[in-house]
């Protein structure tokens, strides 16, 4: 018999071509997830991406870092608002809040606001979302250390009692970034299911609904019903969002470029030379010219100060000045980011900068100084013109960012070769992230580049990262380095309790914790990462920019609730439809 | 025969056991801990850390002694459960994997066999004439030697980027509901087209090469003489050949089933397809254990259903096939 | 993969050596790759730039002073191509390597020994040939945090000898039958004396061709790791430049001067590889010699 019937060789492939998009529409498709409904008109849906890197599984704002694009935000709305561009904080669910003696604040809820299963949102769930944060897994369990009780007086009214002077920075940062969860929904919820659960078909108070997911999108569909409609005046002008998850930029790049995205939230190497209609291409950024985008957070150098020679200040501060960040931003980010202030305090703390100190202690490229400063400190160098230790030994230091991380994995490249260039061998290297976690948790590195702390409220989210005590075996979440200065740390948080309204309290604090960061240089910063947002201007136009209006013009998780909710509302359909 | 199956099922048997003991092992050997990059990403103060990492340890089952794990592994596979994803929270590894599974087979099993079918069909038509020959050969040698994902590029390049007919990346259009309409059917064909083709072009290279020269080892053997000099029409011999040729090729379509899998994998990186292979890059990325045995256990149950179809096929096709097999045949 | 001679035939040197020059496709193969090897030698001395050194230019088509173009970092793209064409003769050749030298051990063994180490052997062998050894090879290399060129090639070596080892094995089992490896038995000599005086000379030639076709499939497993991003951190490669490539929007920018030349350069030496290898076995098989 022959294997080669025509007839039969290509009936079978065929019926595996049928089979396999039956699967897709049917059995592929809906083995979790409820199917997309129908199709969402392009004049009335805007698409974005940027957040959500791999497909959407969670809706549950506990788990901070996971939770599906737009889960706080559109969904789970915070009680104020906190727009970073103008120090701005504005009353969202909240109607006003305010301290009305030295330990107790009192909350006002805007009168009318519902769930979107019709249940009104009352004292109760605000009362009910901050005692959760009394169990230790909760992410804003940290309240509870200055906060003694919190009571429902009526059901707008909330009264909060605070042990002593009250963590003024904290607490204003706990006001705009956690959201209020539904009581009636929430309360019979198991505590792991609380913490780790999935919150399938969420409901919450905000201005979309929960539409659709699959493996590639999360769909959100305008509140019809949403309080905000009256009580702001606010219309959320796309009805569908729909959020594209991607792992990979260049991907991102093609989509919009083809106009199937409209606004873009990722990094996009070379996209300088996209805007402003280059080439033809409708794209256009927060700032016309470089550097583009807003900066939102910095990224430094974490040095492991429990070896040598990184436990030397000399070293430390030669090693500054071996950093050479102009070459990074101009070949790695292409003038899409900007080099970083000395102190590390991103532009919209600029006012928080002591000048003088900066002059006096501040850093910039410069090998020659480098070399000279390592030098006259006593420091060895080899035959080959590299920097040994005290007593002769060679300093190899290994730079580590985590695997495909494209931007940083050229840029300590970079960095490499420009402290080669002051005597300083430095070895980049690129472990899969969970094992730069390991590594850098338990203090086994040497350097590491890390950008944890976003922009915020307050430049004292960037100092108890920086300065944080006690130092444990495992540093999961701040000061990786190990440094350890009581004074600081004690600064720090004199810092915490002065109030966000006392800005010359808050600059003298932070004058003195700078004079410590600038001559002991435990972090060395580096640049500014951009607040990446590309937007494609045929469907939608009216973008936040520096011409415009005054929004953080990304759906990052945490950004929603620092204003980029408003940018939802304001943004234009090109053809009405 | 029986005794050939019977061995044949050791073997199988033994190798599931073993690949998927590997694939259990090596992630957990490695430094790093899934758990605390997950935690990592939510930037969790301090207490909150330790004890959310906690319950995540346990959700997971990571708080058992290593040996306990590796027993509750071999449980749940029984009971079909492949344990909960950390790349995709919160999923189920097996859902995780129906979604991505129909793409992979919608690429791979046409690929594979259009692949072996065209090339076989050209090869042995090369075989024949000297025109064709002096085409399809070097043809061939270019196509097997390239490298899958060098094909995708320049596919992509092509027809994606300076032609714009095609698009780049996706499994379809963003957005798009999957349904049984004509609209959601031709974005996927349009989505399917290019990965399918580098797919298949590596592959039609390598089997029309080796269809060809397989053939004319056969015309030059013995037995072909033999039947030359005994006055046997060319198409006999030529038959005879081929059917001959036939053998080594179906064999070789198990042996070459691995590496068009690893193939697929990285074309479905190159257009960002939606299948197993972009999955498998974000399960190594994201350590995610559970979802990486589980995707590697459907390689290794597809790679041997593959290699059990074409040991069927080929006692069907070749009846000495106890010898053969025990003689050992490339 | 090309089948192999199953009958290598036993010629004189000088007969070899009259065929080989006279048969195209050695010629043209062994040329090819010559080519390359060319290349990947003399090219660090024309290259201007060492190959990461980060320049003003960039994104520049192929032009006088960068004749391969640039990278989106100003890197000079001709350099690094030469030294990632070292680097996969490098991983070709140790990889090939330390695969056809597995792959005789195991082939010699099992199949000269034959018995219950055969059986042990035969066992192995099939395991690792339906695993899927690149999945293992992406989840080790993945957890590997420093990589070199020799331990991605001692990785790839040590996951593709397994079709070597049966294809050896089935040769050296026709062999063993042979009249004068009785004879070599009788006169009391050791296996391995056996295997390496009298059975390994008389498939010189098909261990010749194995490895070649070895050496070809380790390039193409090492520039499938690179392109992932899981090949060596320390030095470049021809899979990694297409790595940088994509990342890096080269399609969308239409920088095809980035992830061209390295492809070409794959498919140029392994084609070459593969080509060479039929045409040697033309060479070493007469019954062929007529096509």
């Amino acid at each position: 018999m022959s294997i080669f019937k025509r007839r039969r060789g290509w009936a079978g492939v065929g019926a595996v071509a049928v089979a396999a998009v039956a699967l897709l529409s049917t059995g592929g498709a809906s083995a979790q997830q409820t199917p997309l409904a129908a199709n969402y008109p392009r004049s009335q849906t805007l698409y974005t991406s940027g957040t959500q890197y791999g497909p959407p599984s969670n809706w549950n704002p506990m788990v901070t870092g996971n939770y599906a694009t737009g889960t706080i935000g559109l969904l789970y709305e915070t009680l104020f608002l906190y727009n970073p561009l103008n120090n701005q904080f504005t009353p969202w669910l909240a109607k006003s809040g305010s301290f009305t003696s030295s330990t107790v604040y009192t909350l006002t809820l805007r009168p009318g606001l519902a769930w979107s299963d019709g249940q009104p949102l009352t004292a109760a769930d605000v009362v009910y979302t901050i005692d959760l944060g009394q169990y230790t897994a909760v992410p804003y369990h940290n309240i509870w250390t200055y906060l003694k009780s919190v009571t429902e007086v009526n059901t707008t009214t909330v009264s909060l009692a605070f042990k002593s002077t009250p963590n003024y920075q904290e607490w204003a940062n706990f006001l705009y970034t956690y959201p209020i969860l539904p009581k009636h929904i929430w309360q019979s919820r198991s505590l792991t299911d609380i913490i780790t659960g999935t919150n399938p078909n969420p409901i919450g108070s905000g201005p979309y609904l929960y539409l659709a997911h699959d493996q590639t999108t999360m769909v959100w569909q305008r509140n019809p019903n949403w309080w905000g409609i009256k009580a702001l005046n606010l219309k959320m002008a796309p009805k569908y969002i729909v959020d594209v998850a991607n792992q990979s930029n260049n991907v991102a790049l093609s989509l919009l470029l083809q106009d199937q995205l409209d606004l873009s939230n990722n990094f996009l190497p070379g996209i300088a030379s996209l805007v402003g209609g280059i080439g033809g291409y409708p794209i256009t950024t927060y700032y016309p010219k470089a550097p583009y985008m807003l900066s939102a957070n910095t990224a430094w150098l974490v040095m492991n100060l429990k070896r040598t020679p990184l436990n030397d200040p000399v070293f430390r501060r030669a090693l500054a000045f071996a950093m050479d960040i102009p070459a990074v931003v101009r070949s790695d980010y292409n003038y899409i980011v900007k080099g970083s202030n000395p102190t590390g305090m991103l532009p919209t703390w600029s006012q928080y900068v002591d000048q003088t100190l900066v002059k006096s202690l501040g850093f910039s490229y410069n090998p020659s100084k480098a070399n000279q400063m390592l030098k006259s400190a006593g420091y060895k160098f080899g035959s080959n013109g590299m920097v040994e230790t005290k007593s002769g030994k060679p300093i190899n230091l290994s730079l580590i960012v985590p695997q495909g991380w494209s931007d940083w994995m050229a840029g300590i490249q970079i960095l490499a070769q420009g402290a080669a260039k002051a005597g300083i061998q430095i070895t980049p290297s690129f472990p899969a992230y969970n094992s730069l976690v390991a590594q850098r948790n338990s203090g086994n590195f040497d350097l590491v580049i890390n950008n944890d702390q976003q922009i915020s409220n307050t430049p004292w989210s960037y100092y108890q990262w920086m300065f944080g005590l006690p130092i444990l075996k495992t540093q999961s979440y701040r000061n990786y380095g190990r440094y350890n200065n009581p004074t600081a740390w004690s600064l720090v948080q004199q810092l915490d309790r002065t109030p966000v309204t006392d800005t010359a309290g808050m600059k003298s604090a932070i004058a003195k914790l700078q004079q410590i960061q600038l001559s002991q240089m435990p972090v060395i910063p580096l640049w500014y990462n951009g607040m990446w947002a590309q937007y494609n201007t045929t469907t939608w136009s009216n973008w936040p920019s520096s011409s415009t209006y005054q929004t953080v013009p990304t759906l990052w998780r945490g950004y929603p609730n620092m204003g980029s909710v408003y940018m939802l509302a304001k943004i234009k359909p090109v053809k009405a439809g | 025969m029986r005794s050939y199956f019977s061995r044949k099922l050791v073997t199988y048997g033994l190798t599931f056991f073993v690949a998927v003991t590997i694939d259990w092992a090596i992630p957990r050997l490695m430094p790093g801990n899934p758990i605390q990059g997950l935690i990592a990403r939510m930037t969790l103060p301090p207490g909150a850390s330790q004890a959310v990492t906690a319950y995540y340890e346990k959700v997971y089952g990571l708080n058992q002694p290593i040996w306990h794990q590796y027993l509750s592994f071999w449980t749940g596979l029984i009971h079909g459960n492949l344990g909960q994803s950390i790349y995709v929270v919160g999923s189920p590894v097996s859902s995780v994997i129906a979604q991505a599974l129909p793409y992979t087979l919608g690429l791979l099993v046409p690929a594979i066999l259009l692949g072996w079918y065209a090339g076989n069909k050209v090869g042995a038509m090369a075989a024949r004439r000297k025109v064709l020959d002096n085409t399809v050969l070097p043809a061939g040698y270019l196509l097997t030697a390239t490298p899958y994902m060098w094909l995708a590029l320049l596919l992509a390049w092509v027809f994606g980027s300076v032609l714009r007919i095609l698009p780049l990346a996706g499994g379809s259009t963003f957005g798009m509901p999957p349904s049984f309409s004509w609209p959601f059917i031709e974005s996927l064909l349009q989505h399917w087209f290019l990965p399918f083709a580098s797919l298949f072009l590596v592959g039609f290279g390598g089997w029309a090469i080796g269809m060809r020269n397989v053939i004319i080892y056969e015309l030059e053997a013995d037995y072909a003489h033999y039947l030359e000099a005994l006055g046997a029409p060319q198409r006999l011999i030529r038959r005879y050949a081929f059917r001959n040729a036939m053998l080594p090729q179906i064999t070789g379509l198990a042996l070459a089933i691995g590496a068009v899998v690893a193939g697929a994998l990285v074309t479905e990186i190159v257009f960002a397809y939606p299948g197993l292979g972009s999955l498998v890059f974000n399960a190594i990325l994201n350590s995610d254990y559970f979802l990486l045995q589980g995707i590697f256990l459907f390689i290794i149950i597809g790679v041997l259903i593959a290699n059990f179809v074409v040991d069927v096929v080929y006692v069907l096709v070749d009846p000495r096939t106890r010898i053969g097999m025990q003689g050992g045949r490339t | 993969m090309p089948a192999l001679a199953r009958r290598p035939a036993m010629s004189t040197r000088r007969e070899v050596l009259y065929f080989a020059v006279r048969n195209r496709k050695l010629v043209i193969g062994l040329s090819v790759v010559l080519a390359f090897v060319v290349i990947a030698v003399v090219g660090p001395f024309l290259a201007r730039y060492s190959p990461n050194t980060i320049g003003p230019d960039v994104r520049m088509a192929p032009s006088a002073a960068h004749w391969l173009g640039t990278t989106s970092f100003g890197e000079d793209v001709f350099s690094q191509f030469v030294y990632g064409l070292q680097n996969t003769f490098v991983v070709g050749l140790l990889g090939g390597g330390i695969a056809a030298s597995a792959g005789m051990v195991v082939g010699f063994v099992s199949g000269y020994r034959g018995g219950w180490i055969d059986e042990i052997l035969n066992m192995i062998t099939n395991v690792f040939l339906v695993i899927p050894t690149f999945a293992v090879l992406l989840i080790i290399a993945a957890y590997l945090t420093v990589r070199g060129v020799v331990v991605e090639a001692v990785f790839i070596g040590l996951t593709s000898w397994p079709w070597a080892a049966r294809a050896i094995r089935a040769q050296t089992f026709s062999l063993g039958g042979r009249e004068f490896i009785g004879i070599a038995r009788l006169s009391g000599l050791s296996s391995w004396r056996i295997i390496f005086t009298e059975i390994a000379p008389n498939m010189a030639s098909y261990l010749f061709m194995t490895f070649i076709l070895l050496f070809g499939g380790a390039i193409l497993i090492a520039a499938t790791l690179d392109f992932i991003g899981l090949g060596p951190t320390t030095g470049g490669s021809l899979g990694l430049m297409m790595n940088r490539a994509v990342l890096w929007s080269a399609l969308q920018f239409g920088m095809w001067w980035w992830f061209i030349p390295p492809g070409v350069a794959i498919m140029g030496v392994v084609g070459g590889l593969y080509v060479m290898n039929v045409g040697l076995d033309e060479v070493f098989n007469p019954r062929l010699r007529a096509m």
